[in-house]
């Protein structure tokens, strides 16, 4: 269970992956992690390709910087789901105010 | 030095072996050419003196026929002729002969014409030796060259090609050119590519190609991101190839919606992205130095991302294209390949080749020309193998003290260890789904007795796992039991959470607002699970999961 982020070259999408396991566990990084979105950031994308597990406390946190970051980027992804994560992420609507990729 | 005498005379014979003798060398006498070239065929002459006239044989029939024993090494064929006889002397040369001795013999001459002609056979026969070794080694080198192409083609074979998505060229020889293409799908069903052009040529060129398709595909069968893959793929090639030697490469991958690209790119030519009519949309640098030079830590994993949409392709290239020559010294160029991408709809890979070899013309056979493009359409992510389910029944129960909820993390050890079992690791992200709403619900309500409305206070998320986090470290006498039961037969697990605390009420959590950052839990068990039950005290819940559900 890991997080890491990355801004890409021009400075524009914020890219925040996480390894393994989505919970409660990683709920201060995780704040950390967007809490460095700047002015240029345009999109945030959470990158969910290692990512083999995630329950509700997960979603919560999504759901949590979508507040926190409001109208300051443009948009927020969630990319590279496997299958039962996003149909996780479908049940609870989250296609409604996430791009799900 | 062996020098064979060829005379019918027996007094000219004697007297040029006492002279040749006198100076060390070894003589042979033949009395005739068909004599001569018998002795020629069993021993190794060096030097042959030759007499015109003689029976059976003479000199001028002889002569072709001994340079033709001779082969590629030079064999002297000096004639014994009469001094006044200068018609035939013509004819000597005509059939081979290479000098003249002429009666009466001088002994100065003779030693000194034996002399300059052993010299240049010697040098023959070095230079036929060398000759000899470099052919030897140029065919070891070609069947070398065989065998390493027949090992790196099969092991840069694409196993499977997307041709709806990507249309590559890549000359024959293209891996003594240093350039690869490879191309894999993630179990995600997002497209990959990788374009390189290792520096130099030849089997130097291609020695990198081997471990940098292995970490290609391998890291994309398991779905890592492209900077991560870079990552691996630079430190691999830092490691192994020489300080001189790199790999100029694109990395791409194409998400499986087809809407995003994310690229790695360094030291290739600039990449475009076009509609279908080939207008130029956007040139794509090069971000980075090229793959195999930085070490780790300098190491610049950013991404450029971009969106893109069905119509539209992305083309790439290594230099041979724009670097392919005319006849008159011309380079074909950016701007011809941006013209001729634009010069009809939906072009093809193989009319982008024949237009620039139209170019090169008639001149050397340029063949390090590799070029792709992608179209960026979705993809259907790859069908998953269906599972063999294990035979056997069993049941797990565990007891955790407050001891063990304090130090352990039991949903994913017990995931882990459900998923050993065949055919449930498929459905794993649910298993844990399912147990870690379950237990947590169990641990943070039934036994820590926190109350979820903190979540929704300003920043009351974090609060509330910072809370969890010191009323648990006081916890001193709690229970949860979690049982798993698997059922074979009807293909289906059976899971059962019971805890120490007072329980709840069953439906007072199920009221779920979007707005609110918790109470999500309980619905999505619902949703996962075929069903969910709580007992009337509220401090044991039952799952029921099904296997065949198509879910996964």
């Amino acid at each position: 269970m890991s997080l890491s982020k990355n801004a890409s070259a021009d400075g524009k999408i914020l890219t925040i992956q996480i390894r393994g396991k989505f919970d409660f566990n990683l709920v201060q990084s995780f704040r950390q992690a967007y809490a460095e979105v700047s002015d240029q950031t345009e999109k945030v994308v959470v990158d969910l390709r290692e990512t083999d597990y995630m329950d509700s406390s997960a979603l919560g946190m999504l759901l949590n910087m979508k507040k926190t970051l409001g109208t300051s980027v443009s948009s927020i992804h969630i990319s590279n789901c496997r299958p039962q994560l996003k149909k996780i992420l479908q049940i609870s609507r989250f296609d409604k105010k996430f791009d799900i990729d | 030095m062996n020098i064979l005498v060829v005379d019918d005379q027996i007094l000219n014979c004697r007297l040029l072996t006492t002279m040749l003798e006198q100076q060390f060398y070894t003589v042979f006498c033949a009395h005739n050419g068909s004599e001569a070239l018998k002795i020629l065929a069993l021993h190794d002459i060096d030097i042959v003196l030759l007499d015109v006239l003689m029976p059976v044989m003479d000199g001028f029939e002889t002569a072709p026929k001994i340079k033709q024993h001779a082969g590629n090494v030079y064999l002297p064929i000096i004639f014994i002729t009469a001094l006044e006889d200068q018609s035939s002397f013509e004819k000597c040369l005509a059939v081979g002969g290479d000098d003249f001795i002429h009666k009466p013999f001088d002994k100065v001459i003779l030693s000194a014409k034996i002399k300059a002609h052993a010299r240049t056979r010697r040098l023959s026969q070095q230079s036929n030796e060398q000759k000899r070794q470099l052919e030897y080694h140029y065919n070891q080198i070609e069947r070398e060259h065989e065998i390493v192409e027949h090992i790196f083609s099969n092991a840069l074979a694409q196993q499977t090609t997307y041709p709806e998505i990507c249309e590559y060229h890549l000359s024959p020889a293209s891996m003594f050119n240093g350039d690869m293409f490879l191309m894999a799908k993630s179990p995600m069903g997002g497209f990959y590519c990788l374009l390189g052009d290792f520096t130099g040529h030849g089997l130097a060129a291609a020695v990198g190609a081997l471990p940098a398709s292995r970490i290609f595909y391998t890291m994309v069968q398991k779905g890592m991101a492209v900077s991560d893959i870079a990552v691996e793929l630079n430190t691999a090639l830092n490691e192994l190839l020489p300080g001189h030697m790199f790999c100029a490469a694109a990395i791409i991958e194409l998400s499986s919606s087809g809407k995003s690209i994310s690229a790695w790119i360094g030291g290739l030519p600039d990449l475009y992205l076009i509609d279908r009519n080939g207008k130029l949309i956007k040139t794509i640098e090069s971000q980075h130095m090229a793959l195999g030079i930085l070490d780790t830590e300098e190491f610049e994993r950013n991404l450029l991302h971009f969106e893109v949409n069905p119509e539209q392709r992305l083309v790439m290239a290594t230099d041979g294209i724009i670097e392919s020559e005319s006849d008159r010294g011309d380079m074909y160029g950016e701007r011809r390949l941006k013209r001729l991408l634009a010069s009809r709809p939906v072009i093809s890979t193989e009319q982008i080749i024949s237009e620039v070899r139209e170019f090169t013309g008639s001149g050397e056979q340029q063949d390090d020309l590799s070029i792709a493009i992608i179209n960026c359409v979705a993809s259907e992510s790859v069908a998953s193998v269906p599972s063999h389910y294990s035979s056997l029944p069993f049941n797990i129960s565990l007891s955790l003290d407050a001891q063990q909820m304090k130090t352990t993390d039991p949903v994913l050890e017990l995931v882990d260890l459900l998923s050993e079992v065949g055919g449930i690791s498929a459905h794993r992200s649910n298993i844990f789904l399912l147990l870690s709403e379950a237990y947590n619900n169990s641990l943070d309500h039934g036994v820590l007795g926190l109350d979820s409305e903190i979540k929704n206070k300003e920043d009351g998320f974090f609060e509330y796992y910072c809370l969890r986090e010191s009323v648990l470290k006081e916890l001193k006498e709690a229970l949860i039991i979690i049982s798993v039961r698997y059922s074979p037969e009807e293909l289906k697990l059976y899971f059962s959470i019971c805890d120490s605390g007072n329980g709840f009420k069953a439906g007072t959590r199920n009221q779920v607002k979007q707005e609110y950052s918790h109470g999500r839990g309980v619905s999505l068990l619902g949703e996962i699970a075929q069903s969910v039950s709580y007992n009337s005290a509220g401090n044991e819940l039952e799952m029921v999961y099904s296997l065949t559900s198509e879910s996964i």
